[in-house]
């Protein structure tokens, strides 16, 4: 599903961002990316989502050659990922049902299908009743579930989320992993970059650590231990964050 | 696009207007500038044009014998003239009839002297032609007849009229020009102001795969509405002054002036023409830094 061969970036101004960096990410896998601030985690975001080109090697995304990727196919490679950013970038302007239909209106989808879709994803992160709420009017945390309700409202095959838990208490943080989770149970593919080990050491996924642009390990996730929501996780499941799964609905 | 689609780009489109009124104020200001004087310059252009039409609508020359012509040679001359093919009709006036129209206007003691061999008048062919387009061939071919001593028309008022639409081809060719480079100046930059006003949402859209076209589009609706706000307006003013000449001076004039509702459907096109490119250009410069690269996701904000 995402695939680096021997990618290297180096920008304009001589800056080695990565080197030989060789990753295969499978379907359905929970990816947490780590790093120190310029390890090269960004850059490895840019190269995935083509915003940049990586000097040497070959990226495939879902099925994409990133290389030989023509500027008009790209919007059609990003439709497949979801983006969530650290500093939400949501707009304060729109409500929280704007916020979130927004991503649908500008790929040309439907006002039907709209009426349909947000509050179906609104209710799967909890915020079923805050659809008609501006962002400045939420917390941290829900500001950020607006921006993961968005990323994943276009049913996305992966979702990257770019420093999620950065901008929002610890304990918050936790809530917003423990639903990118959730996500990756039902078929997501998650990237999560993030410099938080201490979180990263809760949940049993994959890690890739970057440090000065070379991939210096790859752990492999606990399967068992991943699987098994821990006992913060039964607590907030209980209280209903995720009506929707219950419901046994899909993404 | 579905219709869905389509009304989300056009509200955006105005949303985008709305956002940057005095942007907005400031482009229809100069852009409204720019459309006054090239329809001020085109009216003017229309009405030369039209008094050049009166002009050869006054398709009679005057030929004049020369002085030393016999009434045989006369009427042979006559018969030349006749000859040539774009001549509909010939009328001698003889040297006495001449001097008998102005009998009344001289002194009588002039007019007795002017008599007989000392007429200062020449004996006169009036001519009418048949076919205006070929007007200055037919005259090149009566003045190539040797018996023809010099031809009448109204030529300096041609020429002064044609000095006239030169310069005014010049002059207003030239201002039009840097109004039209200021115009695009102010619009690319109100639409610039909005692209960075909207660059977070311009990257959201990005991030979800929109496509390029759709990010342009509502910028493009802006430089477009924009462009025809102006052209209305500068139409609305044009008609106004216009229709207040028209009035002074509408029927004084040789020919009179032309009727705005002669020209009133290609001031339109003209107007909304240049406004609705000027528009789209300033739109496409202003988005041009944001799309030239397919990223910018990031770099955007």
């Amino acid at each position: 599903m995402i695939e680096f061969k021997g990618v290297h970036k180096t920008y304009d101004n001589g800056i080695k961002a990565l080197k030989d960096v060789n990753i295969y990410i499978n379907k359905s896998e929970f990816v947490f990316i780590v790093g120190a601030s310029g390890a090269g985690k960004s850059t490895f975001l840019k190269l995935m989502m083509r915003e940049e080109m990586p000097s040497a090697g070959e990226i495939v995304v879902n099925g994409f050659k990133l290389s030989k990727l023509k500027r008009r196919e790209i919007p059609y490679l990003r439709r497949t990922m979801g983006i969530v950013f650290q500093d939400f970038r949501l707009i304060n302007s729109m409500t929280v049902f704007d916020n979130v239909a927004f991503a649908m209106r500008v790929i040309g989808c439907t006002e039907s299908s709209i009426r349909k879709r947000v509050p179906y994803i609104l209710g799967l992160v909890g915020l079923q009743n805050k659809a008609r709420c501006y962002p400045k009017e939420l917390s941290g945390g829900e500001q950020q579930r607006v921006g993961l309700a968005r990323a994943l409202v276009n049913n996305p095959s992966i979702i990257i989320a770019d420093e999620p838990t950065g901008n929002i208490d610890p304990e918050l943080s936790f809530e917003i992993v423990e639903l990118l989770t959730e996500i990756n149970r039902r078929g997501t593919t998650v990237l999560m970059v993030t410099h938080e080990h201490d979180l990263v050491r809760m949940f049993h996924h994959r890690v890739i650590e970057i440090c000065e642009g070379c991939v210096v390990s790859d752990r492999c996730a606990d399967k068992k231990r991943s699987k098994a929501p821990t006992r913060e996780a039964d607590a907030v499941d209980a209280a209903g964050i995720f009506p929707s799964v219950k419901e046994g609905g899909l993404l | 696009m579905n219709p869905s689609s389509l009304r989300y780009l056009l509200r955006e489109g105005f949303r985008n207007i709305l956002h940057n009124p005095m942007m907005a104020i400031a482009s229809v200001g100069v852009l409204v500038s720019c459309l006054l004087l090239t329809g001020g310059a085109y009216l003017a252009f229309a009405n030369i044009e039209h008094t050049f039409e009166w002009l050869y609508s006054q398709n009679v020359v005057v030929a004049y014998a020369r002085d030393d012509l016999t009434d045989t040679q006369l009427r042979v001359l006559e018969d030349k003239i006749k000859g040539i093919t774009n001549i509909d009709k010939v009328e001698f006036v003889s040297r006495n009839d001449i001097l008998k129209k102005f009998k009344d206007s001289l002194p009588k003691a002039v007019y007795e002297e002017m008599k007989g061999e000392n007429n200062p008048f020449p004996g006169t062919f009036v001519i009418t032609f048949k076919e205006l387009d070929e007007f200055k061939d037919t005259v090149r071919q009566i003045e190539q007849i040797p018996e023809v001593e010099d031809i009448g028309y109204n030529e300096n008022t041609a020429k002064a009229l044609s000095r006239i639409r030169h310069g005014v081809l010049l002059v207003g060719g030239c201002i039009i020009f840097m109004l039209f480079l200021v115009s695009l100046f102010i619009i690319a930059n109100t639409i610039k102001l909005t692209v960075y006003n909207r660059r977070l949402e311009i990257s959201i859209m990005k991030s979800v795969g929109a496509t390029n076209a759709f990010v342009r589009i509502p910028f493009i609706i802006e430089g477009i509405v924009l462009g025809i706000i102006s052209a209305l307006l500068s139409y609305g003013i044009v008609y106004f002054i216009y229709s207040v000449i028209f009035d002074l001076f509408g029927k004084g004039l040789m020919g009179g002036m032309l009727g705005f509702s002669s020209v009133w459907y290609i001031v339109i096109i003209l107007f909304s023409g240049i406004g609705i490119l000027t528009g789209l250009a300033g739109s496409a410069i202003s988005m041009r830094k944001y799309l030239k690269d397919e990223g910018g996701i990031s770099n955007v904000i």
